[in-house]
């Protein structure tokens, strides 16, 4: 039996130690808003955060989480940074076709926690390795910009 | 005799005398000969038996006891191809004169060695001897399977005979002249092969006459760790020093403090050997990750001490092109560190490497991925790094599967290059400066 806070809630599951985060979060709990893209952590579409930092949760195994909480798309928004940055993708209509967009707002809610202002070489670092097929990089970086520009709500 | 005559002997005996002189100096030490206590043979020795299989395996059939030791001697991986049936060989090793590929040992009378007699396979093993009486080259590490004493050798023979045949032709060897001239290779193996089992060292204690065993008869790990002289036999005056093998740079495993394994705790190098990782040493992938999984992983604790008391004792050598400290962990912020003026190498890291990697180098996903500590990205050559980002990897942690995509069909040369060169800038003491060509050489070099 695996335990894990997820969301701030404990959850235990009885699956093999090395099956991926991903799985265990879609197919096991049935929380799909992380979206499986490539499957070896080429593309961000899973992106979750362990102790706060995005990972790729299609190549981490789920033994290898240990105590370290974990938070989805399910519930990021409880976080201010998570909140600010889910406000400025609806602000500006990032989305377009949405697949990848679970795994933007993960990344770009970590770099916003991490760094309040961040310049474009920041947002380039933090989200290079999230990839849109629709192209809306340019939203992306703006939303980013808007949601580190307004004050704590 | 006439003066002209006498002129020409004493030249003939000179140059008899230098050429013997230069044979015996590059033949140099054995690979034991650093521990210079007494020798005895194996049946005078007082101490418990170094040869064999560990104690709880004692009482085990001769199959059993022979799978142990074949695992020991790591037979499988070279003798397997990627996704091919195990032991029926056809391995290419790339070499500078062509390529060498290894052969089918299941019992398959045709095409493995199921007609292979008692003696014919100790010829094999031992001398290096095919059962038609060519020569081998010494891609089979025979001059370090000579040690192995005729009992566990016949061992492996009976476990590999245990096995289903395989009926496999290998592919011809692309060899050029002269290299593809086997019978030359008889004159390397009278220089070269010492032909004599494995004898103690009275002066030692048994669990490093076992380690010593282990190390040299079986696991063969001087074939790669150990450098090469001009004949392409082992340079045993840098034993463990560390070398080119294959492409991938097997590091220094004397007892050097800086450059070697001197400063690592034991526990260190038995979690090394028998799991492939140690904290803040990095984790065994490309050649050395084969032989964790195929072999030490495999090793009785007990082995895997004896091999941590005989590396111990083996000289220090300093590998003179590494850093003397390892780098610590890099900077938090992408914007510190790894300051180099080619910008592709971040843009490839940012995009393909840094979510699992982490900017520090620590990993986010399982030490089994943090880069600090690792003797790959404080190579200045970035051999290893430049390699394990084309072929990947796939490691076995205690959580389960941990491993990286290969990135060779992906991403270019410079790419690759660029992205090495960011590597151990950012993460190492000492930043490489390899190039597209260098690369390119690499890609060529491992074997398949």
């Amino acid at each position: 039996m695996i335990k894990l806070t997820i969301n701030g809630e404990p959850k235990s599951f009885d699956v093999p130690s090395d099956m991926p985060l991903l799985w265990v979060l879609r197919d096991v709990l049935g929380m799909t808003g992380t979206k499986f893209g490539c499957g070896i952590a080429q593309c961000g579409a899973c992106t979750v955060h362990v102790e706060g930092k995005p990972v790729r949760s299609c190549m981490l195994p789920v033994g290898a989480v240990h105590d370290r909480p974990v938070t989805t798309i399910e519930g990021i928004g409880a976080s201010p940074a998570g909140a600010k940055i889910q406000k400025a993708w609806l602000d500006l209509e990032v989305i377009q076709c949405g697949y990848c967009q679970s795994g933007q707002i993960m990344s770009a809610a970590a770099l916003l926690a991490s760094t309040p202002n961040p310049d474009d070489s920041d947002i380039d670092a933090a989200m290079a390795g999230n990839i849109c097929r629709c192209g809306t990089y340019v939203r992306i970086r703006a939303a980013i910009k808007h949601a580190a520009s307004q004050r704590q709500s | 005799m006439s003066p002209a005559a006498r002129i020409i002997g004493s030249v003939a005996v000179i140059g008899v005398v230098v050429v013997a002189g230069a044979v015996w100096f590059i033949r140099g030490p054995g690979p034991l000969a650093f521990a210079d206590g007494p020798r005895v043979a194996l049946a005078d020795y007082k101490g418990a038996d170094p040869t064999g299989v560990p104690a709880e395996l004692a009482k085990a059939n001769i199959v059993e006891r022979g799978a142990y030791l074949a695992k020991a001697a790591d037979c499988m991986v070279c003798h397997t191809t990627a996704g091919g049936k195990e032991y029926a060989g056809g391995l290419g090793f790339k070499l500078p004169f062509g390529t060498l590929y290894s052969t089918n040992i299941t019992p398959d009378k045709e095409t493995g060695i199921g007609n292979y007699s008692d003696r014919d396979f100790l010829n094999a093993l031992h001398r290096g001897t095919r059962r038609d009486g060519a020569r081998l080259y010494p891609a089979m590490p025979f001059t370090s399977y000579t040690y192995i004493s005729d009992a566990d050798a016949l061992a492996i023979k009976a476990y590999l005979f245990s096995l289903p045949p395989v009926r496999a032709a290998a592919p011809q060897n692309t060899l050029m002249f002269p290299f593809n001239q086997r019978w030359a290779m008889t004159f390397w193996s009278v220089v070269f092969n010492p032909d004599t089992r494995f004898e103690p060292d009275s002066s030692k204690s048994p669990e490093w006459n076992r380690g010593a065993y282990l190390a040299e008869a079986l696991a063969h790990c001087g074939e790669c760790h150990t450098p090469r002289n001009l004949a392409f036999a082992l340079d045993n005056r840098r034993k463990f020093g560390g070398a080119l093998t294959a492409g991938w740079r097997a590091f220094n495993i004397s007892s050097d403090k800086a450059t070697g394994v001197g400063a690592w705790r034991d526990e260190d190098l038995v979690s090394y050997l028998s799991t492939g990782h140690a904290a803040g040493h990095g984790t065994a992938s490309g050649p050395m990750g084969e032989a964790v999984d195929h072999s030490f992983s495999q090793f009785a604790p007990q082995d895997i001490r004896a091999l941590v008391a005989f590396l111990r004792s083996v000289p220090p050598t300093a590998s003179a092109d590494l850093p003397a400290t390892l780098a610590p962990p890099a900077p938090a912020s992408h914007k510190d560190g790894g300051g180099i003026a080619d910008s592709r190498g971040k843009l490839v890291f940012e995009g393909a490497c840094v979510s699992c990697h982490g900017w520090t180098g620590q990993s986010p996903i399982s030490p089994f991925a943090t880069l600090t500590g690792a003797w790959a990205v404080n190579d200045p050559s970035a051999t290893n790094v430049a390699q394990i980002v084309i072929s990947g990897t796939k490691r076995h942690a205690p959580e389960g599967v941990i491993s990286m995509p290969a990135f060779g069909n992906a991403y270019s040369d410079i790419e690759i290059a660029a992205v090495a060169n960011y590597v151990t800038a950012r993460f190492g003491s000492k930043g490489s400066s390899m190039t597209a060509q260098d690369v390119a050489e690499l890609r060529k070099q491992t074997a398949q």
